[in-house]
């Protein structure tokens, strides 16, 4: 038989078309997510009333922070879920080395969490034309797309940024879970534990600073290259640890 | 030309070593068998070469490349397994057209033909099917995938004689269409032999034997008789397999270096000569001692 | 024909005999060109190089010849070549075989060749 010569680049093509095809179920669960969400959404963020003899006003603050906030933990969890060894092995049935099973996982995620980073974003206007359409008397103030389009595109963006990031810190900390059992317990210990504990540890004092470090900048280019740069730390240090890893033992 | 070459390869997993020193070379466009005892270490040696694992020392090479992480062996090897694993989500057919993407020889048609062959249904998942039919449906993708170096690791596990046979008569077939490189494993022997060029047997980590098929078939003979007739003709030659066989008679199986004369006078001195099946003499040369499981009940 | 893989004869000596045969009843004749290592290997669903040792060990008894890159071919006697291996090692050994039996069953030699003698009157063996 002859031997058939392949780049590195055609291999990641061929795995990422196997996995948008094979990993479907991802974005069902995605929807079913933010559905959930956007119903939770209909209670309204805040809302308060007056009025008077001749007439009442109730003013109501509907949010889709509810559907973002899911949307952060679908990527986070989705993320985590591909490292585990099912997953990978799929990889291995056909041509790969390990690098190319996970750069092609990845570019499946970045694809994954734009897709849901719009769809959280596009969200918000369903919800605003449900309550328009199904709650009576009511004047809708603010925030439709074609007003400030501009706007829009940014929190977008923003957006799928902040997926990106959830999703590598998942697949981060799924790789460490692949290498050693010792961290499907530790990690999350650490987690939960520095959210219980609070200002009392250092480990709260990290918490509030990457809050403020990713969550509280200001200028849209720093914030951007931020999120970049920690993802990509993220993502290529996981590269380097599964590359070690064997597979089917 | 050596399409496979390994030397001295061990691999040891948390503190049990399943290899502990094979060598051998597998030379182009030769079928080979790979046989063994369960726990041997052939499934541990196949995954090596397909860089499914890393060897822990030796020398491995495959396609003239170290197949760990290699694109290169990858592209040009399938290892094909009944745990074979494929995604749950995708149905049969669209695990044949992820898989004709993925491999540059393909045969379309092939796949598709074996596939209403055995009576597959495009919409079943893979999971879904039953054990015989999973190692029949991976069958399928390791044939068609025409790869030079083809890995059959216990193909037939679950299936029935009627599709074993199919199995290796497409095997056969298309190995003469297409030459490459084939290793099979497998415990039956008396399954595979006449498919095979070379047998190559690991016994406890190690390689025990590697060599044509038919040499294999003719290194031993047996003898039986009386116990004073047979113990001087065998007192040089390397005994494989010794049992009792009735008051002062005895069955050996020794290595067939005799000359006809020395046979042929053997047979007029009343010891019955015969043929070894080559799966007995598979069985006889993997015991851990010469009189196998009768050495257990004979406590002296 | 089908072969027995369990018989005391290797499977490529099953090969060669079941050619022979096949020159013998005269399907093959002189510089004709006999099967394929391949075709041989389907026929009988062996590995082609089992086939080829078949082959090969034909060309050693001259009863076939090799022309390079179009196969093998009958070669000019190789009826009376066959006829005389055949007799010189198949019957032979299977004479010995007949002998030691007799003896071991105290058959003297003129009762066993009467008893040959009689299968052919009988005409069992044509």
């Amino acid at each position: 038989m002859s031997l058939t010569e392949v780049s590195f680049a055609s291999v990641v093509k061929s795995q990422f078309r196997y996995k948008v095809k094979a990993y479907l179920g991802v974005f069902v669960s995605l929807m079913i997510l933010q559905l959930i969400a956007i119903i939770f959404s209909f209670n309204g963020v805040s809302s308060f009333g007056s009025g008077s003899d001749s007439f009442s006003v109730t003013v109501s603050r509907y949010s889709a922070n509810m559907v973002i906030t899911f949307t952060f933990l679908w990527a986070f969890i989705t993320a985590i879920l591909l490292t585990t060894r099912a997953y990978r092995y799929d990889d291995f049935s056909f041509v790969t080395n390990r690098l190319s099973g996970s750069l092609s996982t990845v570019l499946f995620l970045l694809f994954a969490c734009a897709a849901a980073g719009i769809s959280a974003m596009l969200s918000s206007f369903l919800l605003k034309n449900i309550i328009y359409f199904f709650f009576t008397d009511i004047t809708l103030a603010g925030g439709l797309p074609q007003a400030a389009p501009g706007e829009f595109i940014i929190g977008t963006i923003a957006t799928i940024l902040y997926v990106i990031l959830f999703s590598s810190a998942g697949y981060f900390i799924g790789t460490l879970v692949q290498l050693h059992r010792f961290f499907a317990v530790s990690v999350p210990g650490v987690i939960f534990g520095s959210l219980f504990i609070g200002d009392q540890s250092g480990l709260g004092n990290v918490i509030v600073w990457i809050n403020e470090f990713l969550f509280s900048e200001t200028s849209f280019f720093i914030f951007i290259s931020k999120i970049i740069i920690f993802s990509g730390i993220f993502f290529v240090s996981s590269f380097y640890l599964l590359n070690r890893l064997e597979v089917r033992q | 030309m050596s399409v496979i070459e390994c030397k001295d390869v061990t691999k040891v997993y948390r503190n049990i070593a399943a290899l502990k020193g094979v060598s051998f070379a597998i030379e182009e466009n030769k079928i080979t068998g790979v046989i063994g005892r369960n726990g041997a270490g052939k499934s541990t040696m196949l995954k090596i070469l397909a860089g499914f694992l890393k060897e822990t020392s030796g020398e491995v090479h495959v396609l003239s490349e170290r197949p760990f992480n290699n694109l290169k062996v990858s592209a040009n090897l399938i290892y094909v397994d009944d745990q074979m694993s494929l995604p749950t989500s995708l149905t049969l057919s669209d695990i044949l057209e992820c898989a004709g993407d993925f491999y540059r020889n393909w045969d379309k048609e092939l796949a598709n033909r074996l596939f209403d062959y055995f009576s597959f249904h495009p919409k079943q998942r893979h999971n879904n099917l039953s054990k015989g039919m999973k190692s029949t449906f991976n069958m399928i993708i390791g044939l068609a995938a025409r790869c030079a170096v083809t890995i059959f690791d216990e193909p037939t596990i679950g299936m029935d004689e009627a599709v074993r046979k199919d199995f290796y008569r497409a095997l056969l077939k298309d190995y003469i269409a297409y030459p490459r490189t084939i290793l099979l494993s497998s415990h039956h022997l008396h399954e595979v032999e006449d498919l095979l060029e070379d047998v190559f047997i690991i016994k406890e980590g190690k390689t025990l034997l590697h060599v044509p098929l038919t040499d294999f078939k003719e290194m031993a003979i047996g003898l039986s008789g009386d116990l004073s007739i047979v113990n001087p003709l065998i007192s040089d030659k390397e005994v494989y397999h010794l049992e009792e066989n009735g008051i002062k008679r005895t069955y050996v199986v020794v290595e067939n270096n005799f000359t006809e004369a020395e046979l042929h006078e053997a047979k007029v001195k009343g010891v019955d000569v015969s043929p070894v099946s080559s799966s007995d003499l598979y069985v006889f040369l993997t015991n851990k001692t010469k009189g196998g499981i009768e050495d257990v009940f004979n406590r002296g | 024909m089908i072969l027995d893989s369990d018989s005391s004869k290797p499977i490529y000596v099953q090969i060669s005999e079941w050619i022979e045969a096949e020159i013998l009843r005269g399907h093959f004749t002189t510089d004709q060109k006999v099967y394929s290592q391949y075709q041989l290997a389907d026929r009988f669903n062996i590995n082609p190089a089992t086939a080829g040792k078949g082959l090969t060990l034909l060309v050693e008894d001259n009863i076939l010849y090799k022309k390079r890159g179009l196969g093998m071919f009958v070669a000019e006697d190789a009826r009376e070549r066959i006829k005389n291996k055949r007799k010189n090692q198949t019957l032979k050994k299977l004479i010995f075989e007949l002998v030691l039996e007799a003896e071991y069953l105290d058959v003297d030699e003129e009762e066993l060749v009467e008893m040959i003698k009689s299968i052919k009157r009988k005409g069992e063996v044509q």
